[in-house]
């Protein structure tokens, strides 16, 4: 059965529609990444499912019960991590947990908590002088307190620096393994691409697509190649099919192309001819960024477009 | 797998399906209060400073006003430490935790909803009553059991009853009307002038800090008022003879109404979530027309 049932959901704020029409499943178990730009309708979306406030129109199911009306057996099934960070400063991150543990029937042991999130170096600490990134990890460890059947993400790692947001997605990881369903959102289509399944693209508050990384990527066009002329002065003897590619700059060739091993080959043989280097040759891979900017501008997306 | 989940039954609560564990019930209420107590308790220790003025200024007060000589004014000062802690100090610390997004966290758990409100009322009311004793005890040490006025005021273990009663009363009345009013701030900035601008005059025209000549009207208002009525039972609690009622009932009921009343408009006007100029994740403003925000 679905954890998740969205038909027809719309949220308005007065004159504001911040969720329109929006219907989507979510299989037990699965991990949705709810993806889009600032004011696309995530967070509307996840605090509706999260119980924080009912639809304007259209039905919402989260583990069988309507989230707005779930009591206290409902919320004990479901984990959270808000978009801000909420915690008392004063409390020392063993004793947050602790707190929080005492709300659930069959909690996590804390020390487990501490664990899976990466924070055992801190536990006696006081979370007011934990850094940002500990801190989302602390609240990362008070949504699965309770061993939540669902856990809803919002934006957890944003604003982290790159190292602290790979701590995070090693202890959301750590989670998707025991088969929790998971719901995340996040404007970073890498962090979408290394946690997800399934990659739900919001924008304007409407699904521009209900796809998977792979899907997305295949959607993602040709790799493209970067070479930087190590004299610009020999730009004019570029053969025929490279030498449109030459940047305004006149030395930065970028090559977009599914042929990779034919550009490559041209390129070889008119650096041997010129004796070149190549060294700053560089042959990227598809870019998700450039997928998922395509769906967000609205052009047509071929897999599963709903709305 | 929740088929059980909709049924209002405490065997539905405990058979929650799925992965937990088929006999893990949900912790009891009681033991739920007992937790929130303890924690509102913490939370205020860790603040020492904020409760330092609620018990440390009728002290100061107290001090100097044996240093100028005359009858001191016990009851008033009392009633200043106690209506401080339950009025500001609280009612800043709730806008505080609501605009840091804790209570929205809470909200978002399965704690009972009443029973945050319930533990912070009574961790409250508990310190509140504590900053009202220490002022009794302080002047009990200055001027002993007379407090210097007379044969005719005794403070007796029937007095320590009577204000234990009356003081519990009024915290929870001052308790239950900041919670009330904390809808209305909208942030933490705010809390302490707007709490500020409602205290004193309030606490000036009910006589807390110095007696007024009041005209009728005035008078007859601030017996209505929660400040008055405590400070009128607290000084008739040390007198004793013929007639005199162990509290009096109409302060008593004035101060039981402000806590009722006071409790029923903060459940029905209390908000969880902050104020967010962005305003897309605030759930009770109506929002204008802004696509481009959110």
């Amino acid at each position: 059965m679905s954890a998740i049932t969205a038909e027809c959901v719309t949220k308005r704020f007065g004159g504001f529609e911040a969720v329109s029409d929006v219907s989507f499943e979510v299989p037990d178990g699965q991990f949705l990444a709810v993806l889009g730009p600032n004011g696309a309708g995530k967070t509307t979306t996840l605090e509706m499912l999260e119980g924080f406030s009912p639809p304007t129109s259209g039905t919402l199911r989260v583990l069988g019960a309507d989230p707005h009306r779930g009591g206290r057996a409902w919320r004990a099934r479901i984990g959270l991590v808000l978009q801000s960070t909420s915690l008392d400063p004063g409390l020392t991150v063993r004793d947050t947990l602790a707190l929080f543990a005492g709300l659930y029937p069959d909690p996590r042991p804390v020390s487990e908590a501490i664990e899976v999130a990466g924070l055992g170096a801190d536990a006696i600490t006081k979370v007011g002088v934990l850094s940002g990134g500990q801190r989302r990890r602390v609240d990362l460890a008070i949504g699965i307190i309770g061993r939540p059947e669902i856990l809803f993400l919002d934006e957890p790692t944003t604003a982290l620096d790159p190292e602290a947001r790979r701590r995070t997605w090693a202890a959301i990881e750590n989670l998707a393994t025991t088969g929790t369903t998971i719901v995340l959102t996040t404007h970073y289509i890498e962090e979408a691409d290394h946690l997800a399944g399934r990659i739900l693209i919001l924008a304007d508050g409407k699904i521009a697509a209900d796809t998977t990384p792979a899907r997305l990527r295949a959607q993602a066009g040709p790799a493209t190649i970067r070479y930087v002329l190590e004299d610009p002065g020999i730009a004019p003897a570029l053969p025929a099919r490279l030498a449109p590619h030459l940047e305004p700059d006149g030395r930065t060739l970028a090559i977009r192309s599914a042929d990779i091993a034919g550009v490559l080959r041209e390129l070889a043989s008119f650096a041997e001819r010129h004796h070149l280097a190549l060294s700053g040759l560089e042959v990227g891979p598809p870019s998700l960024e450039e997928a998922y900017l395509t769906v967000i501008e609205g052009q047509a997306c071929p897999e599963g477009t709903r709305t | 797998m929740t088929d059980n989940a909709n049924t209002v039954t405490t065997e539905a609560a405990q058979a929650v399906p799925a992965r937990h564990a088929a006999t893990a019930r949900l912790p009891t209420p009681a033991r739920l209060l007992v937790a929130q107590i303890g924690y509102q308790i913490r939370q205020m220790l860790a603040n020492g400073r904020t409760l330092a003025i609620g018990i440390g200024l009728p002290v100061i007060l107290l001090v100097a006003s044996k240093g100028k000589g005359g009858t001191p004014d016990v009851a008033g000062y009392a009633a200043f430490g106690l209506t401080i802690t339950a009025w500001a100090s609280y009612g800043v610390r709730l806008v505080a935790a609501r605009e840091s997004g804790l209570l929205k966290r809470w909200r978002a758990s399965p704690l009972p909803r009443w029973c945050y409100f319930a533990g912070a009322v009574v961790a409250t009311t508990l310190t509140a009553v504590i900053a009202g004793a220490v002022a009794v005890a302080v002047a009990l040490a200055l001027w002993g059991s007379h407090f210097d006025a007379g044969r005719s005021i005794q403070f007796t273990g029937r007095s320590a009853a009577a204000l234990l009663i009356v003081f519990t009363l009024a915290a929870l009345a001052w308790a239950s009307a900041v919670t009330a009013v904390t809808s209305i701030i909208p942030s933490v900035e705010a809390a302490f002038p707007t709490l500020t601008l409602i205290y004193f005059p309030l606490v000036i025209i009910s006589g807390v800090l110095f007696s007024l000549n009041e005209p009728h009207w005035l008078s007859t208002l601030v017996s209505y008022l929660p400040a008055q009525p405590m400070i009128d039972a607290a000084t008739n609690s040390v007198r004793h003879g013929a007639g005199v009622p162990f509290i009096p009932g109409r302060d008593a009921a004035v101060l039981a109404a402000w806590a009722a009343g006071g409790l029923l408009v903060a459940i029905v006007t209390f908000r969880w979530e902050p104020h967010r100029p962005r305003g897309h994740a605030g759930i009770r403003q109506a929002r204008p027309a802004r696509p481009d925000v959110g």
